[in-house]
């Protein structure tokens, strides 16, 4: 019991070891995060202002609560692009900085490698994602009378979980394949983008489109979001959305980290746990 | 070959090890380009064929071998960052491949091509993940880094960006980074690659002193002779995967080489030596000679009899000239 408890507690450091080294990174590219950060506003305001632009232009929308809708759609997908970016580079970064084959030599388990990846990478990409609809809202005068934030903040961080298994599936990808992985992830990414309604509504998707968005996470999470946001919906009241976002969560880590051992083995058969160049 | 049996517990026990990749290779060409997209043509490559050999507890080898002899793919494979495809390898008890922690926490890979602190950060912010990964006391932390810091003299550069420094200056750090968990065993990969000189001397120097200091076992792979001779008694040379020597540094060159050079300066300049041994090295008054090992004697005593020696020198053959004939002595069999 006391090797168990203790062996968890280096588990622990090591993963907060690894927090530590993301935020000195992310410190140490700062300047660099600001000027992305504004291009995820610039990206957000112009999704934000089609809805002007069509009451502008004649059409017959309800502006505010498209407004608001596509700026959650547009906050959780920047949310969801640190998560997938943090956990792709857990691999392709470090194959390019050189330090793949020390990471990999630690004495420090998969799993708390990659949580500690997770942690930093859900930590980071909440308090961003905060930023940038503060910041967004501001150029429009939206109206969310019953805004129930902390309700929209909690599915996200249950949809996080689902999300962290399903970007370590795609981090695995550069491992086992150097040249091509990080596209492949890309190509993953996207696929989410498109089925899950991050603009619109799920049901304008064709049906095999319509199938796929039901074990997309974050199906669950903007529906979730826009329902606490915009009808300031009760945590109690969302359990259909949390409930698959809990069942894919269950079944994406164990998942993730198993397709990840898998990954490492292969690359450590065939050669392929060294740096670009 | 076996390899020399070192007693009952080695540290690094090497039975049979194999490791083969499959290559992929095209012709060249538009056509070759794209029938490759369908169908994928490999090679099977033998980069380690079937070596065995054993490391004492605090013994020092030297493991060496021209590129592609399957150097680093041993040391990789002896850290866990590659599996074995046949055969078998322990290092202090542990098969490499299974990561277990206790093993981790003992070894250290250095490799003086690769990196293990983050370009963009100070050394130190990597010092303090490791300390974490490593779980290393903040006292015994403090005090090591800072004594290996002093050792090394880069007090001044842990502070700054790793980009900032010059090679020599990273392979200090790397190295400092690499021993604060007092590994037991240390696998250099060319540590001195690159530097001057002076570099290489301080770098040989301090390996020598962490080795003494912790009872540490080092294999050492290097292509400056000049750290080997400093550092190794025994080597290990491999050559396409295979080891054809496994000794004493010294029977080496007696068993490969056997012969000794002759350096004579003559009062009465260079003249027809070559009844005394075969000339390779003529430059004004001074001759080198080759000669058989067993004539060395009687060859110099017949020089100082019969000429006006000024200086005479009798030296083993140069290390490197040893490894090469050892190679190709192995091409022409």
């Amino acid at each position: 019991m006391r090797t168990l408890a203790t062996t968890m507690r280096a588990e622990l450091v090591g993963a907060g070891g690894v927090v530590e080294r993301n935020f000195y990174l992310t410190k140490r590219y700062i300047w660099w995060d600001l000027a992305w950060f504004f291009w995820t506003v610039a990206n957000t305001l112009t999704i934000v202002f089609i809805a002007q632009g069509i009451e502008l232009t004649g059409g017959q929308i309800d502006v505010n609560s498209v407004a608001t809708s596509l700026l959650i759609g547009a906050v959780v997908w920047a949310y969801l692009g640190v998560l997938f970016e943090f956990l792709m580079e857990t691999v392709a970064w470090e194959r390019w900085e050189g330090t793949i084959e020390y990471t990999f030599m630690a004495p420090l388990s998969r799993a708390m490698h990659l949580a500690g990846q997770g942690v930093f990478a859900i930590s980071y990409g909440l308090l961003r994602a905060v930023f940038l609809f503060t910041v967004c809202a501001l150029f429009f005068d939206l109206s969310m009378p019953d805004a129930n934030f902390l309700a929209a903040f909690i599915v996200l961080a249950v949809a996080s979980i689902s999300f962290i298994g399903i970007g370590v599936m795609t981090s695995v990808l550069p491992l086992i394949s150097p040249e091509k992985g990080t596209q492949l992830g890309f190509v993953a990414q996207g696929t989410l983008l498109v089925v899950s309604g991050v603009y619109y509504p799920v049901e304008v998707l064709p049906g095999w489109m319509q199938a796929i968005a039901k074990i997309s996470p974050a199906t669950y999470a903007l529906e979730g979001a826009r329902e606490a946001i915009m009808d300031g919906a009760p945590l109690a009241e969302m359990w259909d959305e949390i409930w698959p976002l809990l069942i894919i969560g269950a079944v994406s880590i164990p998942l993730g980290l198993w397709v990840f051992s898998r990954g490492e083995l292969y690359a450590k058969r065939h050669g392929k746990l060294k740096r670009s160049g | 070959m076996r390899g020399r049996p070192v007693g009952p517990d080695p540290v690094v026990w090497v039975d049979r090890l194999e490791k083969v990749f499959d290559v992929p290779e095209r012709d060249e060409g538009l056509r070759a380009a794209t029938k490759s997209l369908v169908r994928r043509k490999t090679r099977e490559v033998r980069a380690v064929d079937g070596i065995s050999f054993e490391i004492a507890p605090g013994e020092i080898v030297g493991f060496l071998g021209p590129n592609g002899a399957g150097k680093t793919t041993t040391l990789k494979m002896l850290s866990g960052l590659l599996y074995v495809s046949g055969g078998e390898a322990r290092v202090l008890g542990h098969v490499p491949s299974r990561r277990e922690r206790a093993f981790l926490r003992r070894i250290s890979l250095v490799m003086g091509n690769r990196n293990q602190l983050q370009w963009d950060l100070p050394a130190l912010d990597s010092f303090e993940l490791n300390r974490s990964i490593y779980q290393i006391p903040r006292a015994d932390f403090l005090a090591l880094r800072d004594e290996l810091i002093e050792l090394l003299e880069v007090g001044d550069l842990v502070r700054k960006p790793v980009r900032q420094l010059s090679l020599g200056e990273r392979m200090k750090v790397e190295i400092v980074g690499s021993l604060l968990h007092r590994p037991q065993v240390l696998f250099l990969d060319e540590p001195t690659i690159g530097l001057d000189v002076t570099m290489q001397k301080r770098i040989r120097e301090f390996i020598a002193a962490y080795r003494r200091r912790h009872d540490a076992t080092v294999m050492l792979t290097s292509h400056y002779m000049a750290d080997v001779e400093a550092l190794c008694e025994r080597v290990i040379v491999i050559h396409h995967g295979k080891i054809l020597f496994d000794g004493d540094l010294a029977a080496l060159a007696d068993t490969v080489a056997a012969w000794k050079t002759i350096a004579v300066v003559l009062q009465n300049g260079a003249g027809d030596l070559s009844s005394y041994g075969e000339v390779i090295h003529r430059d004004g008054d001074l001759v080198t000679l080759r000669v058989a090992k067993a004539e060395t004697a009687r060859v110099t005593a017949r020089l100082l009899a019969e000429q006006e020696v000024l200086d005479l020198n009798v030296e083993d053959p140069p290390i490197e000239d040893v490894i090469e004939l050892v190679f190709a002595q192995q091409a022409t069999q």
